[in-house]
């Protein structure tokens, strides 16, 4: 456990820095929030091989808030899909295989090119199905923003995976309560948001998204691929989280740090690191 | 199993799909067909491979974000339905998830222009700009029922996605013999030769152009009929050929809106190319929200009926004649 959160930690630095390098705006608000999600599946819950990205019995991992790529990617590089310093080199730049939203066509380690926001959850339950057909095992992870699910084509997607029973197939939700330009509940009611998924169907799972024990468990308890209801992780997350000055504030959606505030950023981190793994 | 029809019959063009897909299932373990509760036609796909198919209700995004998923896992999926809601509704999932990454999904439906007398909401009069501006994408409309079935085959080798689209699709007219052309997804048509001018079409307005050729072929007038039944990628040589041998004079008919369908597309060839022309006329719906009526009525009514179409090919043939030569 200590080891997963050492690495959600580094993934945060690694952020940090290519958020100071680059000059054009990185989402780093969204990528903070899910930090501790994608360390808990790339490093813990998703069955995959760096060395055989086309393994048809992969767990496949889709990223349906497209804007946290850049967390994705360097997820991945600290698993070994790809070198950290080819990213931080070559992001947004021109024939650059990384850049602001995942293209698959660019970097064929990644599952599919999403970045639109609710495209994610239909891709996935057609992978879950396709998988069904074939009698695979793999399951078909899927996160999402909590602010996406206001597009209606998540919930159609939703009802299309209970209707077929699609056990295989589980989203995380990154609820970070804060869309672009505000807090989200001051603009959309997503609360009773748990119930909202139960409706639907789904088995729901709450978890703490900056808790590693929290969300191992989550992963743990998920049930198996064979059974009949595809399951939701809500995680509870801060938007910015591990950088005081980041965290609630609609001001850090996305930016660039330059020089002077990646110290500060840094040290904030290093402080939150401090505090929170005594 | 094999169904031969006779040339001239009205036949059902999503019978024809429904047939073909049921052949097709067959050969390729990895066709789906999914829809959005338009089942009918494809009723012979469900219940031969039930596992393979999936109506997903009302949700046309999800059905077309769906069939992308399964063909990033390697499946062939054939979305069926209405296209007024899958052209615009599920637009951005058509361009986003099927176009972007080039898959290998097609989108087959009905109510392509006016037809069906169900209402502007009803209409697919836009699609064909849609899905021509969307790249990596094939478009296809289709008139004779039977060329569904060879477009579908067709599209099967290919590696991405098409659009395909009929008019009503319960009663159309078998406009070629089994044979008499060879269909080939690229290639137009040329549904009847002649020499005077061209009348450009394709699905439902196909018949109705052979019908105004027939009728100018009674004044002594030599009238070519080109059934352009792939919109994108447009068959060039053809036009150029066409300007060459038809006096540069040209009509297109579609039962689309006139600006952004086919005339647009030839347009662009001529001007990209540089060809001289002595004649052009655009045939199609203007900027109107049509009301109710069935299509013969509402195609005169709107200004691209038969009447018309003889009145503009007159038009184009009167037009003085200069050198097309390019």
């Amino acid at each position: 456990m200590a080891e997963l959160e050492e690495r959600a930690y580094e993934l945060r630095a690694k952020l940090l820095h290519l958020c100071g390098t680059y000059e054009g705006a990185v989402h780093i608000g969204g990528d903070l929030s899910a930090a501790d999600i994608f360390t808990a599946l790339f490093h813990y819950g998703l069955d995959v091989d760096p060395g055989d990205i086309s393994n048809p019995r992969r767990d496949r991992f889709l990223l349906s808030k497209g804007h946290a790529a850049v967390c994705m990617y360097i997820a991945m590089s600290m698993r070994g899909f790809f070198s950290y310093e080819g990213i931080v080199e070559t992001y947004g730049k021109l024939d650059s295989a990384y850049g602001m939203h995942p293209c698959k066509v660019q970097l064929p380690g990644v599952e599919a090119s999403t970045g639109s926001l609710g495209h994610g959850l239909p891709l996935a339950v057609g992978m879950a199905l396709s998988a069904r057909h074939r009698g695979e095992t793999h399951r078909v992870v899927c996160l999402l923003g909590d602010g996406e699910t206001g597009e209606g084509s998540v919930w159609e997607a939703a009802m299309a995976a209970r209707s077929n029973e699609l056990g295989n197939l589980v989203a995380f939700v990154d609820r970070n309560r804060q869309l672009m330009t505000s807090f989200a509940e001051e603009r959309v009611a997503f609360e009773p948001y748990p119930d909202k998924w139960r409706a639907f169907g789904w088995n729901v799972v709450e978890a703490d998204g900056h808790d590693m024990a929290s969300l191992v468990a989550a992963i743990d308890g998920l049930p198996a691929a064979q059974s009949d209801r595809p399951t939701v992780v809500i995680c509870e997350t801060v938007k910015g989280k591990g950088v005081d000055f980041m965290e609630h504030n609609l001001a850090w959606h996305a930016g660039s740090l330059g020089a002077a505030d990646l110290e500060r950023a840094l040290a904030a981190l290093e402080s939150t690191r401090k505090k929170e793994t005594v | 199993m094999p169904v031969t029809f006779t040339f001239g019959e009205m036949l059902s063009a999503r019978s024809v799909i429904g047939t073909t897909l049921a052949e097709l299932g067959e050969t390729h373990d990895n066709l789906w067909v999914l829809t959005p509760d338009i089942g009918a036609t494809l009723v012979e796909f469900r219940d031969k491979y039930p596992e393979r198919f999936l109506d997903v209700g009302l949700a046309e995004q999800a059905c077309v974000g769906i069939a992308a998923g399964l063909a990033y896992d390697g499946n062939i999926p054939v979305v069926s339905g209405m296209l007024p809601f899958l052209s615009m509704r599920a637009l951005e999932q058509i361009r986003t998830d099927v176009c972007y990454p080039n898959l290998p999904v097609k989108i087959i439906g009905t109510h392509g222009g006016l037809v069906g007398n169900g209402g502007s909401t009803h209409y697919a009069v836009e699609d064909l700009a849609l899905m021509c501006a969307l790249t990596n994408m094939t478009v296809t409309s289709v008139g004779d029922p039977n060329m569904v079935g060879e477009v579908l085959r067709q599209s099967m080798s290919m590696p991405g996605p098409i659009y395909i689209r009929l008019a009503v699709g319960k009663k159309d007219k078998v406009l070629y013999a089994e044979g008499e052309h060879d269909v080939r997804i690229g290639k137009g048509i040329v549904a009847r030769d002649g020499t005077d001018a061209t009348i450009f079409t394709h699905g439902t307005t196909v018949a109705q152009a052979l019908d105004a050729a027939e009728e100018l072929a009674a004044d002594g007038r030599s009238v070519r009929v080109v059934d352009m039944f792939t919109l994108k990628p447009i068959d060039e040589a053809l036009i150029a050929q066409c300007a060459d041998e038809t006096g540069g004079k040209f009509v297109v008919l579609e039962d689309h809106l006139a600006y952004g369908g086919l005339a647009s597309r030839i347009a662009d060839v001529v001007a990209d190319r540089g060809i001289r022309l002595n004649g052009f006329e655009r045939l199609g719906i203007p900027q109107v929200y049509a009301g109710f009526g069935d299509d013969e009525e509402l195609r005169d009514k709107h200004g691209y009926g038969l009447a018309a179409t003889v009145a503009a090919t007159r038009r184009v043939i009167a037009q003085p004649s200069w050198p097309t030569s390019h």
